[in-house]
């Protein structure tokens, strides 16, 4: 299976994506929504639009802080502002709306967001927590329920590779929304969180779907070798598996009969999402792009991250065991 | 319904009604569900629509902070409820359709238990109207002056100074008369000289429009306002009165003294009367605010959301062409790949959507599009699990077994991988939705139910239906074995299943 054979080389790309998102994300910062923040947006739309720079003189007037304003389209298609601020008390929009709403033909504030700095910390807090929960149980329940596969490698290392390959495709896409942040000013917002969250349930699924298939190879292509051991009077049976086939070689059929089904999985995902994004309306877009990208990086993770990572793994401990073997021989 | 008689030749005739007969009862119970939806969808008079949430139906959204600092924790969840009550009466009262008020805490992750009161106005876009609104609800309290701290704070300032520029009026509490003096000043300067005594509007049973008598000293023809507590309210004010005979009671609407008579004398009588120089439109209003709503605690708004009608209108029908447009792909797909097994994974497919639908108008469900997202997760896994199935059927069709055969085993085959995968999505989704805000519970919901129906819909749908299907081997040709074989093959070498399948045989009951 050639996902096997270049292992090498497909972790080493993996880890080149690995190192360039984390330094995109380092660079560029992610462009954290009010709803993190607190604050408040407000999306102005105009029949016939006024320039940028009269918007911004008129909201000058006020004092709010660091206001930002970008140039959009509201859902019907029309010229809009999307105003940035502060969170702003009743009086103060009230004054707001007036004054941009004035400002052009048709002004009429389609969208108004204000968002206290308590409730945007508390939601952080919680994402933080939510997220450390699903992990924390991902690992257990997959240390769970491929206990017993044992050889060579513990049922612990396939549940932590499936976190190493979840955060593979987690990085991928909040990396893709930093670039989109620094170039076009989108937001991460709690739909961005959505979307994580989705793929790492997406995530989990794909890999999981191919550690099945070996744990099931596993269990095919191995012997039962039965000891006896007497111990303290008492006789106990120790049972061995040796497996009949190289362990590489078995993770590789896993993964080459699992291929079909990866694939055709993604590209059904992959297209319900152009879908959404090419129809859907702006607030599912920026969330059909970054599930397309969580996407596309599951698939590429799921064949050629989590099984040669499984296999480079059981190899450098074989190697390890033999070197030690080979110590002690010399004792 | 020809079952080839040579594969199986012992089978009764009985099995092979009883395939059909489960497939025409799964297709009856869909379609009619189907049909349930429709005409909850298009009657506008139906009884279980689809709840729409603000971001798609347009309207406001708003969140209040209580300020439970001064309030015994234990009371705070009464406190709350009490609260959303009043706020859900007065939110009544301006004729929103299905208006939405709920208390949100803070998790206990937090540091610091914050209480919320969370409105949402469906339809309302003039979010200053909607706080307005609420926000004209007036928060009762009465507070006993303290000549102590007067006396410190007004050590500058004579008293007299400050009652110059107050105007006086008369009050009665109960049957006492007395002349209380208001003073008008700054909020700070004269809520200091007062102290709490814990009797607040949530002690109110009613209020009502009286006009005094002209008795007792009283304007004749003065317009008043009369209040009864209930009996909690009642003891608490009896006490209140009992031991402060003499004292002044400051009584505070808003945080602002409406007046502040003397306590002739202890009350036990459970009501009392509030003047303030009202005019009668005043004191109807007063009345009917303080009845249908004096706060229990105070309140300030802390989150404002307004999504105009016709941008959450647009970004449903955007969503609703999404999802057509991406199921009717993922259809076309599954059909030429999958051929004949794929046919039958896009009825299951709509059976999954029709028993959501179902489920979201029948729980309900409030949908948003945070729920519309994980909709469409929940089918992609519902589509998995389709094609983990199939793929593992195809793997025994071609090493030789007969379709129905080959369908069983896939079935016992995939299982171990479709129970893993939406294990662990289900214990994510039901960790999210307990410590997800709103938005994200919401997402969480949707996502869990979808797991649940989409494992139904996958294991007991599709399966009942591909089981149905004429039993033919692949060495049989023919246009049934064509339809039954799938999709380009990868590798015509398939990895070398070992012939022994442990897995039981799950034969056709």
């Amino acid at each position: 299976m050639f996902a096997i054979i270049y292992k090498k080389i497909f972790l080493i790309i993996a880890a080149v994506i690995v190192t360039v998102c984390v330094a995109l994300i380092a660079w560029f910062g992610l462009n954290p929504g009010i709803d993190f923040t607190g604050g408040s947006l407000t999306e102005v739309s105009y029949d016939v639009a006024p320039d940028k720079e009269q918007v911004e003189e008129q909201v000058a007037t006020m004092d709010l802080g660091g206001v930002s304003i970008r140039v959009s389209l509201d859902d019907a298609g029309k010229d809009a502002y999307l105003i940035k601020t502060r969170d702003l008390k009743e009086a103060e929009r009230e004054i707001l709306a007036g004054m941009v709403t004035s400002l052009g033909e048709g002004g009429e504030i389609t969208r108004f967001t204000s968002i206290g700095p308590v409730i945007g910390q508390e939601l952080q807090d919680k994402a933080g927590w939510a997220v450390f929960g699903v992990v924390t149980i991902i690992i257990l329940y997959i240390a769970f329920a491929f206990a017993g596969i044992g050889t060579p490698v513990s049922s612990w290392m396939y549940g932590l590779v499936t976190i190493c390959v979840l955060i593979f495709d987690v990085l991928v896409p909040a990396a893709l929304m930093a670039v989109l942040g620094y170039f076009l000013g989108v937001e991460a917002d709690v739909l961005f969180v959505m979307a994580l969250l989705a793929v790492l349930g997406y995530s989990v699924n794909d890999t999981i779907v191919v550690f099945d298939r070996v744990r099931e190879n596993l269990k095919i292509n191995r012997v039962e070798i039965k000891k006896e051991k007497k111990e303290a009077g008492l006789m106990h049976e120790e049972i061995e598996y040796r497996l009949t086939k190289p362990y590489e070689e078995i993770v590789g059929s896993a993964v080459q009969q699992s291929l079909a089904r990866s694939i055709n999985t993604s590209v059904t995902t992959l297209v319900t999402l152009s879908a959404l994004y090419l129809l859907g309306g702006s607030v599912t877009q920026t969330f059909a792009l970054v599930l397309f990208a969580g996407v596309l990086a599951g698939t590429y993770s799921s064949i050629c991250v989590a099984s040669p990572m499984v296999v480079a793994y059981a190899q450098w401990k074989g190697k390890k065991e033999a070197a030690m073997d080979a110590a002690m021989g010399v004792k | 319904m020809s079952s080839t008689p040579e594969i199986n030749p012992t089978e009764p005739q009985s099995a092979s009604f009883l395939r059909w007969f489960r497939v025409v009862v799964i297709l009856s119970v869909v379609v009619w569900l189907g049909f349930g939806v429709y005409q909850n969808t298009t009657n506008p008079e139906a009884e279980r629509p689809f709840k729409l949430g603000l971001d798609l139906a347009g309207g406001s959204h708003l969140v209040y902070e209580a300020d439970t600092s001064g309030v015994d924790p234990l009371e705070v969840p009464e406190l709350m409820n009490a609260l959303r009550d009043v706020i859900e009466r007065r939110v009544n009262l301006f004729g929103v359709s299905e208006p939405i008020v709920q208390v949100e805490s803070s998790s206990f992750v937090s540091e610091n238990q914050i209480e919320r009161l969370v409105v949402e106005l469906p339809g309302v876009s003039d979010v200053a109207q909607a706080v307005a609104e609420i926000g004209r609800t007036p928060l009762l309290e009465f507070k006993l002056y303290s000549a102590e701290l007067d006396q410190q704070q007004a050590a500058n300032e004579s008293l007299n100074a400050l009652r110059e520029t107050a105007s006086s009026s008369g009050a009665v509490i109960g049957n006492v008369s007395i002349n209380g003096e208001a003073v008008v000043e700054t909020e700070e300067e004269i809520l200091s000289p007062f102290v709490d005594t814990g009797l607040t509007g949530r002690y109110l049973e009613t209020a009502a429009l009286e006009f005094a008598g002209g008795n007792s000293g009283q304007l004749s023809n003065e317009p008043l306002v009369s209040v009864r507590f209930t009996s909690e309210g009642a003891t608490l004010f009896a006490d209140i009165t009992r031991e402060n005979t003499g004292e002044q009671l400051g009584i505070f609407l808003d945080g602002e003294l409406l007046s502040a008579p003397v306590i002739n004398e202890a009350i036990t009588g459970g009501t009392a009367i509030i003047s303030g120089g009202f005019t009668p439109d005043e004191a109807r209003e007063l009345a009917r605010n303080l009845s249908f709503g004096a706060l229990p605690v105070p309140i300030t708004l802390q989150t404002t959301q307004t999504i105009g009608a016709s941008l959450g209108a647009e970004v449903l029908d955007h969503g609703i062409k999404a999802a057509i447009l991406g199921l009717s792909l993922v259809l076309t797909f599954m059909i030429l790949w999958y051929r004949l097994p794929g046919l039958v994974a896009g009825i299951s497919l709509l059976a999954y959507i029709t028993i959501m639908l179902t489920l979201f108008q029948l729980i309900p469900v409030t949908l948003t599009a945070a729920g519309l997202a994980g909709l469409i997760l929940s089918l992609g896994m519902a589509v998995d699990a389709n094609v983990l199935v199939f793929e593992r059927m195809k793997e025994e069709f071609r090493s030789g077994s007969s379709s129905r055969k080959a369908a069983e085993t896939g079935f016992t085959r995939a299982w171990s991988a479709i129970r893993d995968g939406n294990i662990t999505s289900l214990l994510s989704a039901i960790i999210l939705f307990w410590f997800g805000t709103s938005i994200v519970k919401g997402f969480a919901l949707v996502f869990g139910i979808g797991i649940i129906v989409s494992m139904f819909s996958a294991l007991v749908i599709t399966r009942t239906l591909l089981i149905a299907l004429p039993d033919v081997k692949l060495r049989d040709k023919g246009l049934l074995s064509e339809l039954l074989g799938s999709g380009i093959v990868f590798n015509r070498k398939l990895a070398t299943l070992p012939k022994d399948t442990t897995s039981p045989d799950v034969g056709p009951q």
